[in-house]
């Protein structure tokens, strides 16, 4: 088995259906739907679209822990001894064992919910930042940005879940979120202690995961106002490493991200 | 009412443990090494070919097991400096080129219709051989002396027998034509005759030997004996 395995070579049965994030973003129909005004985007139960937004969220988590999987395994695999600490080998075998557990968890809440594998598009992003070269650069690009991401997601289908009177899906979240949190703090952690005599491998590594937030503010679909139906969850971030002012910033990519997607609709700027 | 100052023995009736094991301190050390490295080089393993595997079922349950493997060297790493090794990865070794080139045998595997043959090679020789060394050790060494590394070996064995009866039962699922069993037939020859070449996971000697002693066959130094005697 070689080191290194090319996305297009990640394996999977006839029922998903790949797509590439450039195609959904680049697609002409994407600016027509910005046109219109449906109100707040948060995750709410009285928007009449909800179940099925939640629904193709859902869909999006599982095929996220499907690869968030597979990137920890790979990682387990790709260096040799010499080339990552023996300890951060085992914090991600430990990470192959939550991600398939949140894989269990996905297909049990994906059923409850209503939706089946295959229904929706998978993309790629998460494993292809799974395979920098660098372990630091995955650490950064996949535990602090895209798992870091997935506490977001998870907060706010937790409180999607209370809000709609659905226990099972608040509970199953929350669960989920508590792994996050821990899966970000060894990323943080990793980042500290593998950089603590190297400033400059520490700023690429951070700037790799600037570039993989920012890819994820996309459109405004993650921020903190009610335009982003995907709320950054502070508390938590703070739990797993996160300093405050990495928040602020985060919080400032996705204003500007936001902002980005209303001019190429020809929208004028939110407040 | 007890009375607090009758004598009783150190060891109950019923605790039949005895002295001395078979394993010195610098045997069992070894041992613990090739068991480490061993675990290793499957989490290493099942964690790579998680991507590889279309079989979702197989797919969650590699990445499950990865961690039960990742745990063990863990332990086993733990153990090592309790055994005078505090150089750790002095002892992370394989017992010979043989087990290498087993593993790399095991590894090999890639593409993503090869589920069976990456199976086999776990559930079908390699847990099997963990298995009986693990169990050996737990019986050759003194439940006394060496009471630290049996613990661990308990808890490492309910996982192996575990994730081998798992790993059995996918593979039964998988194997569903002659020409599948033919396969899978095939491959594990292919596996067990590099194994036994190696002679088992800490080499030949793995699960005793025929004289009736523990210490690897041309390794019975007289350091590597100590603790055999009560001393």
């Amino acid at each position: 088995m070689k080191k290194i395995l090319p996305v297009d070579e990640l394996a999977r049965d006839s029922r998903f259906v790949r797509a590439r994030i450039e195609d959904a973003i680049t697609d002409p129909r994407q600016a027509r739907l910005a046109e219109r005004n449906t109100g707040s985007a948060k995750l709410e139960p009285d928007r009449p679209a909800a179940g099925d937004r939640a629904r193709q969220l859902m869909h999006g988590i599982f095929v996220g822990e499907i690869q968030a999987l597979e990137g920890a395994g790979r990682t387990t695999f790709d260096f040799d001894d010499e080339e990552v600490p023996f300890q951060l080998k085992l914090d991600m075998a430990r990470q192959c064992w939550d991600e398939s557990r949140h894989c269990e968890i996905s297909v049990k809440l994906a059923e409850h919910m209503g939706t089946e594998i295959g229904e929706f598009t998978e993309a790629t992003f998460l494993y292809e930042a799974a395979c920098a070269p660098d372990p630091l650069l995955r650490l950064t690009g996949v535990n602090r940005a895209l798992e870091g991401l997935a506490i977001d997601v998870f907060n706010t289908m937790k409180e999607f879940g209370d809000s709609s009177g659905d226990p099972v899906l608040a509970a199953c979240e929350d669960w989920m979120l508590a792994d996050e949190v821990t899966h970000v703090k060894m990323g943080s952690d990793w980042l500290r202690r593998l950089t603590e005599t190297d400033p400059e491998r520490r700023e690429r590594a951070l700037e790799f995961q600037r570039t993989v937030d920012k890819l994820f503010s996309l459109g405004g679909f993650r921020g903190e106002t009610d335009e982003n139906p995907i709320q950054l969850a502070r508390r938590f971030r703070e739990m797993a490493g996160f300093s405050s002012d990495e928040i602020d910033e985060l919080s400032e990519v996705a204003t500007e991200a936001q902002q980005e997607a209303r001019a190429a609709a020809g929208l004028a700027p939110s407040s | 009412m007890t009375e607090p100052s009758a004598p009783r023995a150190a060891f109950a009736p019923w605790d039949r443990r005895e002295l001395p094991g078979l394993f010195g301190v610098v045997e069992s050390a070894r041992r613990v090494g090739n068991y480490k490295w061993i675990e290793m080089r499957l989490f290493e393993a099942l964690g790579g070919w998680v991507a590889t595997v279309p079989e979702l079922d197989v797919k969650l349950v590699l990445g499950r097991q990865c961690y039960h493997h990742a745990w063990h060297a863990e332990l086993w790493n733990k153990r090592l400096p309790e055994l005078r090794e505090m150089n750790t990865e002095r002892l992370t070794q394989p017992p010979n080129e043989e087990m290498v080139a087993f593993v790399d045998a095991l590894r090999d595997p890639e593409a993503p219709e090869l589920t069976i043959e990456k199976l086999v090679g776990v559930y079908r020789v390699l847990l099997p051989r963990k298995i009986a060394a693990y169990t050996f050790h737990m019986n050759a060494t003194s439940k006394i002396t060496d009471a630290p590394t049996i613990r661990s070996l308990n808890f490492i064995l309910q996982d192996e027998l575990e994730d081998w009866r798992e790993g059995e039962m996918l593979l039964q699922s998988l194997i569903q034509t002659p020409e599948q069993v033919e396969r899978a037939t095939r491959r594990q020859q292919e596996l067990e005759q590099l194994m036994v070449g190696a002679g088992g996971i800490t080499g030949p000697g793995s699960l005793g030997n025929a004289d009736g002693t523990a210490v690897a066959v041309g390794e019975a130094t007289e350091e590597a004996s100590q603790g055999v005697g009560v001393g």
